[in-house]
């Protein structure tokens, strides 16, 4: 069958739909909000439709890759040759299907969470651009355009962390998010110097795979660990730890959380994060021949995983766990494509998306019905006023703990087994085993941290202030009636709800297309993901496949065990502790105050200093110095010019004389 | 005198100088100040065709036609000047026009 290939669609639709939006300021049409809800999600849909019919035509097709060639950007200019091209194969398919369709629902939902917000237009068009560069980051088929779209995503981003660019916090957080990925970028940008005078070109098809020999990967020829194929892939993790908020620079990641909610559903948690983890997918024949690297991204994935979740378990901002809780699963991600097994890291991003996207949307859901409060200390007993939103919520929260069967049980098994079975083959590192238990304890600090939010959210009784009072009067006056403070608490609108209850049915049952017994996913993504990629390697023979299930399954009950204990009570225990560790990870390790002092601090005050002493004092000064030497020394000369047109014609006359006269009296004939 | 002296032509030209260069220093009309400069381009040519005639020479003829063709242009330059001028502040009077003073 041959292939249907939609992707310069998928690509120019959301574009179209950014384009369209964001003009329609021009026309004045800016604040007809319905007809601006059908474009943005009717551009998305579209382009969802458009990747959907690639998909499953290249399942059923012969050929695992189809090229598209937009146009031919730079000809043979000098040796360089750079086509803007779509390569559309199994791994783009998979992206172009999770981020065109979590973006869509993404799209419905905020038009219920935005709605009434003045800028409504502004944001479906940023939305859209959103997508379009996602799009062009995962479709590209050569580096350029792949930094391209990557730099687009990090402007997205940037645009709408900031979307209340009233609030001074959240402009601060959209320039941290911005320069953070511009080290990432930067990062890609070196390596794509060193792939292009490495392989002499920039084509995937020329950098990742032999183009006289398809089936081989052009890595193979310098040999393993080559020490330039070291640098180019640890810079590429480089940018994908910005993207992807790897340490040490995941700090921006949770201030993100200052833009809308759906923002940090769509950008932090379902799509954008996700980048890095494709990025390695993606250059996996590179990775493949550096093993040094492929260490360096396991070990950094296994280290950011047990940080950002025991970070995670004392934040008391719902989004904030949320956020942390996304990097500590990017660190999963890291850990098995470090592993080798891309196609699990893979999986566990598809899974990911369907219950992060789902557990901010609930987190939304929540902020909107208290008017904005995000502090879950004032929060509680929600369960009864929200029941839809408390159901999605649980089965989010027990996806991403991994309990059976929720999808987030299958990848997470995927990539705890990855390690499992690569740390117990015969002559293998025991370092895969101190990953495995790395991975094992962050499943239980899961756990607990997910569900100490749902009992803290929406279990016990509500702790914060009257939701919806007019006047201060009024909430005084119905608190000493004991009135219900929570009586004008509803749940969302169904256009909210419509996209929770999609998420939550897939993610309970997103995981099947990746069980151990029918690895649909794996088996597809293999071509893609480089020589002799052997999806069987990866699982746990035997009774070890049980262990692994069951060691799994038990650290993630341990985890929901001790929530339960703390925190399902009338008094849940969230007084601040005195205890050191506890104060260690609600201040998230000092890292941010310690990049304050060793990076911002500096670089402010020497600029500080430029501005005062080189800018004021000797360029400005200077300058004026000169200006005012002039003016000073021509005070005298200035009055000859005495601006009536008369006065000089009289000078010239009286010059005209002398010269006369000189000629006169001293030139005889 | 016999007419190919030139001393009456030269005293012609002289007096016509004159009258010119004091035409631009005392008369506070752009345009009156015009016409004193064409006066005393005129009186210059005067003297060039008279000294021309007197030595036998062209070259005072070429003078002249430079000199009235460099008059034509500075005229119609000129006056566009003054007509703008007119135009923005609606008043040409010349000692008034003082915004370059130092």
């Amino acid at each position: 069958m041959q292939v249907f290939d939609l992707t310069p669609l998928v690509l120019l639709l959301p574009l179209l739909g950014f384009l369209v939006i964001g003009s329609l300021r021009l026309f004045g049409l800016h604040e007809h909000t319905e007809m601006i809800s059908w474009l943005g999600c009717g551009f998305v849909a579209a382009a969802f439709v458009c990747a959907l019919v690639s998909f499953v035509t290249l399942t059923n097709a012969i050929t695992s890759v189809s090229d598209t060639t937009l146009w031919s950007w730079t000809d043979h200019t000098g040796n360089l040759s750079v086509s803007i091209g779509l390569r559309l194969d199994a791994l783009s398919a998979v992206m172009l299907l999770v981020v065109t369709g979590v973006g869509l629902l993404i799209h419905i939902y905020s038009a219920g969470y935005m709605h009434g917000d003045p800028s409504y237009w502004r944001y479906y068009s940023f939305l859209n651009f959103f997508i379009f560069a996602m799009v062009l980051l995962v479709a590209a088929d050569n580096f350029l355009f792949l930094l391209v779209g990557w730099a687009a995503v990090g402007l997205a981003s940037y645009l709408l962390i900031g979307f209340w660019y009233q609030r001074p916090s959240a402009v601060a957080a959209a320039k941290k998010a911005f320069v953070v990925n511009v080290i990432g970028d930067f990062g890609l940008l070196l390596a794509i110097f060193l792939l292009y005078s490495k392989f002499g070109t920039l084509a995937y098809t020329g950098i990742l795979f032999d183009p006289r020999n398809p089936g081989a990967a052009a890595a193979s020829a310098f040999g393993v660990n080559d020490p330039m194929l070291i640098a180019i892939t640890l810079l590429l993790f480089l940018a994908c730890a910005a993207k992807s908020a790897q340490l040490p620079l995941h700090v921006w990641l949770p201030d993100a959380m200052e833009g809308p909610t759906p923002v940090s559903a769509l950008i932090h948690a379902a799509t954008m994060v996700t980048a890095g983890v494709y990025l390695v997918a993606r250059t996996s024949n590179l990775f493949n021949y550096a093993p040094t690297s492929l260490w360096v991204v396991a070990g950094i994935g296994g280290a950011t995983a047990l940080f950002a979740a025991s970070i995670a378990l004392v934040q008391n901002d719902i989004k904030r766990v949320l956020a942390y809780s996304t990097i500590s699963q990017l660190g999963y991600m890291f850990m098995a494509e470090g592993a080798g097994n891309y196609a699990a890291g893979i999986f566990h991003l598809t899974t990911h998306a369907y219950f992060k996207a789902l557990l901010f949307m609930c987190a939304g859901a929540v902020i909107h019905a208290l008017e904005g409060e995000q502090d879950i200390r004032k929060m509680g007993g929600l369960r009864k006023k929200m029941p839809w939103t408390y159901g999605t919520f649980l089965v989010g929260g027990l996806a991403i703990a991994g309990i059976v069967p929720f999808a987030g049980f299958w990848s997470k098994d995927a990539v705890l087994g990855t390690l499992l079975a690569q740390g117990t083959a015969s002559g293998a590192s025991p370092w895969y085993l101190v990953l495995y238990g790395v991975g094992l304890a962050t499943a239980l600090l899961t756990g607990f941290y997910i569900f100490r939010l749902i009992f803290v959210v929406f279990h016990g009784t509500y702790r914060g202030e009257t939701v919806g009072a007019e006047t201060q009067a009024e909430a005084r006056a119905r608190q000493r009636r004991r009135g219900d403070p929570l009586a004008r608490v509803h749940e969302a609108p169904w256009i909210m709800l419509v996209p929770m209850v999609g998420l939550a049915a897939l993610s309970t049952i997103g995981g099947l297309y990746g069980t151990p017994w029918g690895d649909v996913l794996s088996q597809f993504l293999a071509p893609v993901l480089g020589i002799n990629f052997l999806p069987d390697t990866f699982v746990p023979q035997g009774a070890l496949l049980w262990i692994s299930f069951g060691a799994g399954l038990v650290a993630a009950l341990m985890g929901i065990g001790v929530a339960i204990v703390m925190y399902l009570r009338r008094t849940p225990a969230l007084k601040p502790m005195r205890n050191p560790l506890y104060q260690l990870l609600l201040h998230k390790y000092w890292l941010d105050e310690l990049y304050d002092w060793v990076l911002v601090k500096p670089v402010v005050g020497a600029g500080r200093l430029a501005n005062r002493w080189i800018e004021g004092g000797l360029l400005d000064g200077g300058s004026r110095g000169l200006a005012w030497l002039v003016g000073k020394t021509s005070i005298g000369l200035r009055t000859i010019q005495s601006g009536y047109a008369r006065n000089y014609a009289l000078v010239l006359l009286v010059g005209a004389l002398i010269i006369l006269l000189y000629y006169i009296v001293m030139i005889r004939p | 005198m016999p007419p190919d002296q030139p001393t009456g032509y030269l005293i012609v030209s002289a007096v016509l100088f004159t009258i010119g260069v004091v035409g631009v220093l005392v008369r506070r009309n752009p345009l009156i100040i015009f016409m004193s400069i064409e006066l005393m381009l005129n009186a210059v040519n005067l003297s060039f065709m008279t000294f021309a005639r007197y030595l036998d020479s062209v070259d005072g003829w070429i003078f002249v036609f430079l000199v009235l063709t460099v008059a034509a242009a500075e005229v119609v330059v000129g006056l566009a000047i003054i007509v703008s001028i007119f135009r923005t502040r609606r008043n040409i009077d010349i000692d008034e026009l003082d915004s370059m003073r130092g």
